[in-house]
């Protein structure tokens, strides 16, 4: 089954699903096109790789709807699918060669263009000796290039991966990401579970941050990024005032290296700020809205910072 | 989706189904035939044939041919008879003193003390040396000897009264029996020794093989979940092809391992039957064969989905060992009535046995193993109440497989298994 050009790769439409007593995914809604990296963010436990889960049709939600390609997922389209699991493994007595013409073949490849495509892959990532070495014999690092390439040996339409540069070297990190992003442009849908927050930033073309199976925040990064970027203003110059008194837009003033950064508060807008320097007659050289980290919206959104509802 | 279309998804859908549950079955085959557990597994069989058939060349005439010859025995005869020895009994006289003297020194196990006022005395007296235990051999060279002294007592006997020697022949081996069969051909006398113990054997064999492939399909599982691949190949295939694919692909190994030692058997056992001739009277019929493979596959697919499911449910490969070890009880049971069955198949443990699904194959394989003509409604009812069984616990197996493979180290409680079974979709 195809996909119309602009009808989303994977829809999730307020999807609950609860082990025993406890709801591990709590009416969950986003949706991916092709080309597209959506990040999944959020603390452990949040319901992240249940999620993912539940798109490969591994388990199934109790409630709400998923649409992968358009119909159920399930038998019809994991040959479509690519997944590399949190907790992976390779057979640990047979060749890494041998393994990944297996999981080829079983994603509709015949058992020689498994063969080949893994040949070329792994030696791409430097592999070309350990391919036949037995998983058991294979460092940790080599063990997950391995593994994330058998998830893109098919060459899937959407790509699902849990946490993909965990304890890997910055090196082979990057040979990962460029893979990744090559995938992207392969026009791929992507689905990256990850706790690293640059790697989110750098690679992912929208977030969905989940706490306690709850959306909390969903949406492009620089739109996540605006919305939370009213809190803080960066202001170099002299005369600048180091404390809140009289400055009504202000809550907090934090003077460092030569920055004095002035905490807005909720009502106030940079405006109000910049209006009340003037009238105070400092001399500014620079007036920037501060942009914050995607770690530091993590940490607020999950406080409970309202203007997650901006974005959520 | 219009009609066309909804068909269309379908026949996609089984084509899939079975393209993925072939390839989990090919694979899982070909690593299982490759093991050498396998291969030493397999080969008992012919080599032990082997081993026997070598054995009774070196040892000829054969062993059973020098087990049954009396042993020789040791007499002191005080009676004043003279004894009658008829031919083929090695009985060596003594004086008391020369027998007490070589028993003392381990020439003698025993011997026999003919008294003075035999026969209006008949006590026998039988000296043995001091320090010997009652074995098993020492029981049966006991009865041996015994029934050798009875016959030449009774030899001396007729002989004192004088019975001509064809009529004491006679009332010494009152009948010799010669077996025949319905067309007058003669045939092989069957005795304790082979003509029962053989099917016995293929019994065991064939029940040991349902386990050993069994615990293939336990052990495939739980290294998939403990090498933690289970998950990725869930991605690719879902769980019901993937269950189905592993007990096909087991399965076919454990069939092949059969296939091996039945072909093994039907090109020995002409061969053994020339060096051991109650095994000349043992075939293995076609029909029986048939039905045995029949209970073998049914008895694998019920033993296979528990085990898969256990493989599933279970937190490590030694807790799965131990969870499996519980079900194996019940496919030995029938063996543990072996008794029951040899003297008694109409009796109504036999009969509960082999209806009762998890007893069924093992009892059903000693009742086709012991009967000519197969009892054919006990046959349909073990059948239908097997099939039925084997259907429902792979449907059940199937859903705890998807409801508990992913549970890596955690051990799934009670009511969330029978949830699972019980689940709908």
């Amino acid at each position: 089954m195809s996909v119309s050009p602009g009808q989303p790769i994977v829809l999730v439409r307020e999807v609950h699903k609860r082990f025993g007593d406890l709801d591990v995914v709590r009416d969950l809604s986003f949706e991916i096109a092709g080309g597209e990296v959506l990040g999944f963010l959020g603390p452990n436990g949040a319901g992240k790789t249940t999620m993912m889960r539940m798109i490969l049709d591994i388990i199934r939600p109790d409630a709400g709807l998923i649409e992968v390609f358009g119909g159920t997922p399930g038998l019809a389209h994991q040959q479509r699918v690519g997944y590399l699991p949190e907790e992976r493994g390779l057979y640990r007595d047979v060749s890494t060669l041998d393994t990944l013409a297996y999981f080829g073949a079983l994603k509709g490849l015949s058992a020689a263009e498994a063969r080949r495509r893994a040949v070329k892959l792994l030696t791409d990532v430097g592999l070309a000796e350990a391919m036949t070495k037995k998983a058991s014999e294979l460092s940790r690092g080599m063990h997950q290039k391995a593994q994330v390439v058998s998830t893109v040996l098919h060459e899937p339409d959407l790509l699902i991966i849990d946490e993909p540069f965990q304890g890997l070297d910055p090196v082979n990190a990057q040979l990962l990401r460029e893979m990744v992003l090559g995938q992207r442009d392969r026009g791929a849908a992507v689905i990256m579970s990850t706790h690293d927050m640059n790697d989110a930033q750098t690679l992912c073309d929208r977030i969905l941050l989940i706490d306690h199976g709850r959306r909390l925040l969903y949406g492009r990064v620089a739109d996540v990024q605006r919305a939370f970027s009213s809190g803080a203003v960066e202001v170099e110059g002299d005369r600048l005032p180091t404390h809140v008194n009289g400055l009504r837009s202000v809550s907090d003033v934090v003077p460092a290296d030569g920055v004095v950064r002035f905490l807005l508060r909720e009502e106030a807008e940079a405006a109000d700020l910049f209006r009340e320097l003037a009238a105070l007659d400092a001399d500014v050289r620079r007036f920037q809205v501060a942009t914050p980290t995607l770690n530091e919206i993590f940490i607020r959104a999950v406080a409970g910072d309202p203007r997650a509802e901006l974005v959520g | 989706m219009s009609g066309s279309q909804a068909r269309q998804a379908r026949a996609d859908r089984r084509r899939s189904f079975l393209r993925l549950a072939a390839l989990v079955a090919r694979r899982d085959y070909l690593r299982t035939v490759r093991r050498r557990g396998f291969i030493v597994g397999t080969a008992v069989l012919p080599l032990a044939i082997a081993g026997l058939l070598g054995l009774s060349v070196v040892f000829a005439p054969g062993f059973e041919e020098q087990a049954a010859a009396p042993p020789e025995m040791a007499l002191v005869n005080e009676s004043g008879l003279q004894l009658v020895i008829p031919a083929g009994y090695q009985v060596r006289q003594y004086e008391q003193a020369e027998a007490r003297e070589q028993l003392r020194d381990g020439r003698l196990r025993e011997y026999y003390i003919i008294p003075a006022d035999y026969p209006s005395n008949r006590a026998v007296l039988r000296a043995v040396a001091a320090s010997r235990g009652p074995g098993l051999e020492d029981v049966q060279r006991r009865s041996t000897q015994q029934q050798a002294l009875a016959v030449v007592l009774r030899a001396t006997l007729l002989e004192r009264q004088e019975i001509p020697p064809d009529v004491a022949t006679g009332l010494l081996e009152p009948f010799l029996i010669d077996d025949t069969t319905v067309d007058g051909e003669g045939a092989p006398a069957p005795s304790f020794n082979a003509g029962f113990m053989l099917p016995y054997a293929f019994t065991f064999l064939f029940v040991m093989s349902i386990f050993i492939t069994s615990g293939y399909l336990l052990q495939s599982v739980t290294e998939e979940k403990e090498n933690r691949v289970v998950e990725i190949l869930l991605s690719s295939v879902p769980p019901l092809p993937l269950m189905t694919g592993k007990i096909v692909g087991l399965g076919a190994a454990g069939l092949t391992q059969v296939a091996i030692w039945v072909a093994t058997a039907l090109l020995a056992l002409p061969l053994l039957g020339q060096r051991f001739p109650d095994l000349a009277a043992f075939e293995i019929r076609p029909l029986v064969i048939a039905l045995a493979m029949v209970f073998f596959v049914l008895g694998y697919l019920t033993y296979g989905a528990i085990f898969a499911a256990i493989g599933a449910l279970a937190p490590g490969a030694r807790e799965a060992q131990q969870y499996s070890g519980f079900f194996g009880f019940f496919a030995v049971i029938p063996l543990i009535f072996a008794g029951v069955f040899l003297t008694d198949p109409a009796s109504p443990i036999v009969v509960a046995l082999a209806i009762i699904p998890l007893t069924a194959p093992a009892a059903m394989l000693q009742i086709l193993a012991l009967t000519f003509e197969p009892p054919w409604p006990l046959v349909v009812a073990s059948l239908a109440s097997l099939g039925v069984f084997a259907v429902l616990a792979a449907v059940a197996a199937a859903r705890v497989f998807r409801a508990t493979l992913l549970l890596y180290g955690a051990r799934p409680s009670l009511r969330g298994v029978v949830g699972a079974i019980t689940a709908r979709g």
